[in-house]
C-alpha cells in the first residue's frame, strides 16, 4: 500500500480539482449570456436588447447590427462566456449591437406562425432599433432558423425598411437534396405526423426537438461529450468550456406549434422557398427581392444544416453584392467553438465592417 | 527496467481502444438511425403514443372546462384568447408610440426623455422598459 511520502507530487491537488469540477458540472449551471445589455423593447415573449457599447460614439460603426437566433434554443449561445462570446467580440470591435430574443413560448403561443415572427415581431423590433440608434439603415445577422426568418424578412421587407446587409449563418433554406438532410428523412410524411404531435402537445416540446437533433449523431451526443469531459476533468479551462456549452445545449425551448408546422410542411417537405411558391400572409416570398449585401456562411461539417441547404442561395437572390464563406466546423461550433474567435468571427466581422460606415 | 517497459502506458492503450470502439459504434448508429427502417419503426412507436397523449389531453381539458364552468371561472380557451388579445393590444400600443414619435419628429419637437443612457454609455438615447434582464 502506498504511504503518503510515496504519492506522486501534485496528485492530491489533481484529484481535488477533478472532484470539484465534477461537482460543478453536475450540480450547477454555467453563467452564460453575461455581456451587459439593456432591454429596450418587448412584445409578448420577445425582447430586443441593446448591448452596452464599450467604445465612444466616434469610434463606433455607424450602422447598427441586429442579431437573430433560432426559435428553439436560447440566444445565449451568441454570448456564451467572457473570452468566448461573439457578442463581446463585436461590442469590443465598436458595433452598436442589438439582439432580438424570442423568449420561451407558452401554450398561449401555439398559434404563432412564421408570418407573426417575420411581419409583426421583426419589423417592430427594427423600428425600435432605428429609433434608438438614430440610423435609417441596419445590418442583420441570422443564425440557423434565425437565418431562415431573416431571409424571409429581407425578401419581404428588407428593401423598404433600410436593411443594408444580411449575414446568414448555417441557414436551412434549400430542401432539394433530402437524402443529404437527415432531419428531412426524420420528418418525412410517411414516418412523422406533425399534426398528431401538435394535437398532443400544442407546441413542439423542447425535449423532442433536442432528442431529434441528438439522434442525428447519437453516440457523439449521448456518450462522446461525457467521455471528453472525463478525459479532461483535471483541466479547468476545458471543463468550464464544456460546462458552458452543456448548460446551453440542455436549455432548449419549445417551438411554437404554428411555426413548427410550417417548417415541416412548407420547408422540409414542400421546399417552397426555393421553388418560389412560399407565401407569407398572401405575399409571395421572392428571393430575387433580397437586394441587401449578402454573406452566406456555410459550416462544412454541419450535420444539422448540411452545406447543400444554402449552397444555391447566391444564385437565387437579387443582391448585387453577395459572397459565400465556407468555414470548417459544425452547426454550433462554427460560431461558438474554441476556434471560432480566430476563424469565423474575424472573417464575418471584416465583411460586416466594410458595410457598416 | 528496460526502456520498452518504462514507456508502457496501459491507460493510454485503454483510451485508444475505447476511442476506437466508440468510433465504430458511432458509425454503426449513424447508419442505423439514418436508415428508413429506423424511421419507420420510430413512426410506428410514436403514432399510438401521440394519439394516447392527444386523447388524454382532450379528455382532461373537457373535464376541466366543465369544472371551471361550474365554478364560474374562465376556461383555458378564455385565458389563451385573453393572452392573444393582450399581444394585439401590445402591438397597437407599440404602433401608436412609433406613430407619435414620427409625428413629434416631423414637427421638430423635442422628445421627452424617460430614461437617458447617453451619459452612461456615451451613445444614443435608449428608453428602458420594465422587463427584467433575462
Amino acid at each position: 500500500m502506498a504511504t503518503p511520502e510515496k504519492i506522486e507530487p501534485g496528485l492530491l491537488d489533481r484529484v481535488s480539482t477533478m472532484v470539484e469540477n465534477l461537482v460543478k458540472v453536475t450540480t450547477t449551471k454555467a453563467p452564460i449570456g453575461k455581456t451587459p445589455r439593456q432591454a429596450i423593447w418587448t412584445l409578448n415573449k420577445a425582447t430586443l436588447y441593446r448591448y452596452t457599447p464599450v467604445k465612444p460614439p466616434e469610434e463606433r460603426h455607424r450602422v447598427p447590427l441586429l442579431l437573430i437566433f433560432a426559435l428553439m434554443n436560447k440566444s445565449s449561445i451568441l454570448d456564451l462566456r467572457p473570452g468566448n462570446s461573439f457578442v463581446e467580440y463585436m461590442v469590443n470591435k465598436g458595433y452598436d449591437l442589438y439582439l432580438l430574443d424570442w423568449g420561451v413560448p407558452g401554450p398561449e403561443d401555439a398559434h404563432l406562425a412564421l408570418e407573426d415572427y417575420v411581419l409583426e415581431y421583426i419589423p417592430r423590433a427594427v423600428r425600435k432599433l432605428k429609433q434608438v440608434s438614430g440610423s435609417d439603415t441596419f445590418n442583420l445577422l441570422g443564425w440557423c432558423i434565425g437565418a431562415m426568418l431573416s431571409t424571409l424578412y429581407a425578401s419581404l421587407r428588407g428593401h423598404s425598411e433600410g436593411l443594408k446587409s444580411l449575414i446568414l449563418l448555417t441557414a436551412p433554406l434549400d430542401f432539394t437534396d433530402k437524402e443529404q438532410i437527415s432531419l428531412a428523412r426524420m420528418t418525412e410524411e410517411r414516418y412523422f405526423d406533425v399534426d398528431r404531435v401538435l394535437q398532443a402537445f400544442g407546441n413542439m416540446p423542447a425535449g423532442l426537438i433536442d432528442y431529434g437533433a441528438k439522434m442525428l449523431k447519437p453516440v457523439e451526443n449521448f456518450v462522446g461529450g461525457y467521455v471528453r469531459l472525463l478525459d479532461n476533468l483535471d483541466n479547468s479551462k476545458v471543463v468550464d468550456s464544456w460546462h458552458a456549452m452543456n448548460t446551453w445545449v440542455n436549455d432548449a425551448i419549445p417551438l411554437a406549434g404554428g411555426a413548427y408546422r410550417q417548417f415541416i410542411v412548407d420547408f422540409y417537405r414542400g421546399n417552397k422557398l426555393m421553388n418560389g411558391t412560399l407565401a407569407i400572409r398572401g405575399e409571395n416570398v421572392d428571393l430575387n427581392n433580397l437586394r441587401a449585401s449578402l454573406l452566406n456562411v456555410i459550416a462544412e461539417d454541419d450535420h444539422i444544416t448540411p452545406p447543400c441547404q444554402s449552397a444555391r442561395l447566391l444564385d437565387k437572390v437579387g443582391s448585387p453584392d453577395k459572397q459565400e464563406l465556407r468555414v470548417p466546423g459544425g452547426h454550433i461550433g462554427v460560431m461558438a467553438g474554441s476556434g471560432a474567435s480566430k476563424g469565423t468571427w474575424p472573417k464575418v466581422e471584416s465583411w460586416i465592417a466594410a458595410r457598416s460606415d | 527496467m528496460s526502456e520498452a517497459i518504462k514507456g508502457f502506458d496501459p491507460i493510454k492503450l485503454m483510451r485508444e481502444a475505447r476511442d476506437s470502439g466508440l468510433d465504430a459504434w458511432a458509425k454503426l448508429m449513424l447508419r442505423l438511425t439514418g436508415s428508413h427502417e429506423y424511421q419507420r419503426v420510430q413512426g410506428m412507436i410514436s403514432k399510438p403514443t401521440l394519439l394516447a397523449i392527444a386523447l388524454y389531453r382532450k379528455a382532461a381539458e373537457s373535464a376541466m372546462s366543465e369544472v371551471l364552468a361550474q365554478l364560474n371561472m374562465p376556461s383555458r380557451e378564455d385565458v389563451l384568447a385573453l393572452s392573444t388579445r393582450l399581444t394585439h393590444i401590445e402591438m397597437a400600443i407599440d404602433d401608436l408610440g412609433a406613430g407619435l414619435e414620427q409625428l413629434r419628429r416631423s414637427v421638430g419637437g423635442a422628445r421627452p426623455q424617460r430614461t437617458s443612457n447617453r451619459e452612461r454609455d456615451g451613445g444614443s438615447e435608449t428608453r428602458g422598459v420594465s422587463t427584467p434582464e433575462a
